[in-house]
């Protein structure tokens, strides 16, 4: 049986907030200062994942399907002269990373995904692969600027992170399965931030071949 | 502490391949043989000028990207023996890995205005239209992770195909340049005029850059080789820099020389042409590995990015059928260590290689091939 039990959650859904309303938001979530350097994907992210506190010996996945979409922008308008900084922000999976280094937390595997209506799924069954006894799944996205425009970035942000475990322990808060299945179907990231963020059960075929099902205890 | 992966050794390559500048595995071991060098120096904008860069491009390419771009044909070319029907179903997933995607179409949109560069521009349109493109089905995950992108597909396909869940997975990764990633690079103050020289004990630290691709298809069913020993460690110290003392280096090897237990392997570093990384790396592999020698062939190839694990394992997987590994070209005496491999030698007395990639971060990944 793929599933895993979990012990902790953490969503943020900041919908279409500013970039200077999220920093000042969650500042005090990270080192004095951290956050003037970190994206808004950073941020979310990076907050959610500091309150399911990884460890070094956790597997960590990670899930964006445009990342740090202003970062590429500001980064694609700054040719002639490439903005060094912006590179490096641009640059999956820092929006995970961001959060990580700044608690110089050290990991044995990361794992970062990117795609649409498939990841979701992919990015569960890397987590109920994972040999680690316990793995973190994070993931999010930020509101783009331009980008939206073209569907190459998302229209809010938000971010999620979830501390799962091979052992139930003694107080799960819920159950994370898949199921192969016969049928066919598709999940945005958007919707499993929504599921996660609602904490609603779900039972239903999410990709080609997978049934996730997911309670609350 | 690092992850560890298939270590029961029951996860077989029945196909590896991979394009370079200079063709595919056979002509690229070849003119690595040779000592030749496939990067020249170019501007680093493309058209838009900039300064002379070491880069390294596919044969008919250009820095600059096109509608539809470039490098389709060469992936197309690349894929043709294994690109039958059927990948992309739930019992034969593919795994597309990349550092940079589409990303020079999103520089060519910003910088012409043209709208038809955007259809290939983000990550995720860049596979969907790939997708479509080589007749995959909807199950194709997409990994990024910089330069060890190619070792997270053939880490998680491993572990579908060790499970049993899956019949055969193909692990496909790509990077072609553009003034995006090599602006970048070049904004870093990493690349510039001179040619990379791994693990080269010199003054100045300089890398290189070029197109790649390659693809590994895995099977339960017994083939003559087998990947094992899968490693990874995320220092997570610094965007750009690694800890200092080498740590992230010894963490990701430690658990392979477990594995390796006893067997003598040669060594396949990833020797980009920086000297800290470069130092730390040969230190690790010298401190694990005692006496195995050590290679690294971006000195010819240039950095390869996302794509270089999935390259660099192709041309390995060629050297150890041809009986010969190539020497680390570009480089020179003083070396950082003296495992380090400046000329081509012999590997038929070897069990197999370890083949390092390191990234972003402070991201380190190795594995094992060796004979089945």
């Amino acid at each position: 049986m793929l599933e895993r039990f979990i012990q902790n959650i953490c969503t943020d859904d900041a919908a279409i907030e500013a970039l200077a309303e999220t920093r000042e938001r969650l500042k005090g979530a990270f080192a004095p200062g951290a956050t003037r350097r970190m994206t808004q994907l950073g941020m979310v992210v990076g907050s959610a994942l500091n309150k399911v506190a990884p460890a070094a010996e956790d597997t960590l996945v990670y899930a964006s399907t445009f990342a740090e979409s202003r970062s590429l922008e500001a980064y694609l308008d700054s040719f002639p002269s490439a903005s060094p900084t912006l590179f490096q922000t641009s640059i999956h999976p820092s929006g995970a990373q961001q959060a990580l280094i700044g608690r110089q937390r050290s990991l044995g595997e990361v794992f970062s995904h990117s795609g649409t209506g498939q990841m979701p799924a992919q990015s569960m069954l890397t987590a109920l692969l994972a040999p680690a006894p316990r793995v973190i799944l994070c993931g999010g996205e930020e509101r783009g600027g331009w980008l939206v425009n073209h569907y190459s970035a998302q229209d809010r942000t938000f971010g999620y992170a979830l501390s799962l475990t091979r052992e139930p322990g003694p107080a799960p808060i819920g159950r994370l399965a898949l199921v192969p299945s016969d049928e066919s179907g598709s999940m945005a990231q958007s919707e499993w931030f929504d599921v996660l963020h609602h904490r609603r059960s779900f039972d239903g075929v999410i990709a080609l071949g997978w049934r996730l099902q997911l309670s609350w205890s | 502490m690092a992850g560890g992966s298939n270590a029961s050794g029951t996860v077989f390559l029945k196909a590896c391949e991979c394009i370079t500048p200079f063709g595919q595995s056979g002509e690229t071991l070849a003119a690595l043989l040779r000592g030749e060098r496939a990067m020249q120096l170019r501007p680093v904008l493309g058209r838009e000028g900039g300064d002379l860069v070491p880069i390294a491009l596919l044969a008919g390419r250009a820095l600059d990207e096109t509608a539809p771009p470039s490098w389709l044909e060469h992936v197309r070319t690349l894929l043709a023996p294994v690109n039958d029907a059927g990948w992309g179903t739930a019992r034969k997933p593919v795994f597309v890995t990349s550092s940079n995607f589409g990303a020079g179409s999103m520089h060519a949109f910003r910088r012409s205005g043209d709208e038809a560069h955007m259809k290939y521009g983000a990550l995720v349109n860049c596979v969907e239209w790939l997708r479509k493109e080589l007749g995959w089905q909807e199950n194709v995950a997409i990994f990024s992770h910089a330069c060890v992108s190619a070792h997270l597909g053939l880490l998680q396909a491993s572990r579908q195909v060790e499970a049993g869940l899956v019949d055969e997975a193909l692990v496909f990764s790509f990077d072609f340049l553009s003034p995006f990633v090599s602006g970048g690079f070049h904004a870093l103050k990493i690349l510039n005029a001179d040619f990379p020289a791994p693990y080269m004990n010199r003054a100045t630290g300089s890398i290189g850059l070029g197109d790649g691709a390659g693809y590994a298809v895995l099977s339960r069913a017994k083939q003559d080789f087998n990947i094992s020993a899968q490693s990874m460690y995320n220092e997570m110290h610094h965007f750009t820099a690694n800890q200092p003392d080498g740590a992230g280096f010894e963490a990701c090897l430690a658990p392979v020389a477990a594995q390796v237990a006893g067997r003598r392997v040669w060594l396949k570093g990833h020797g980009t042409g920086t000297l800290d990384a470069g130092r730390m790396e040969s230190n690790a592999f010298g401190k694990v590995f005692p006496g195995s020698p050590l290679v690294g062939w971006k000195g010819s190839l240039g950095h390869t990015l996302g794509s270089c694990g999935l390259v660099e394992l192709a041309i390995a997987h060629a050297a150890i059928r041809h009986g010969r590994t190539p020497g680390t070209i570009g480089s020179g005496a003083p070396t950082f260590t003296p495992d380090v491999a400046l000329e081509s030698f012999a590997n038929d007395k070897f069990d197999g290689v370890i083949c390092a990639s390191n990234a972003f971060g402070g991201a380190h990944a190795a594995l094992l091939l060796s004979h089945a």
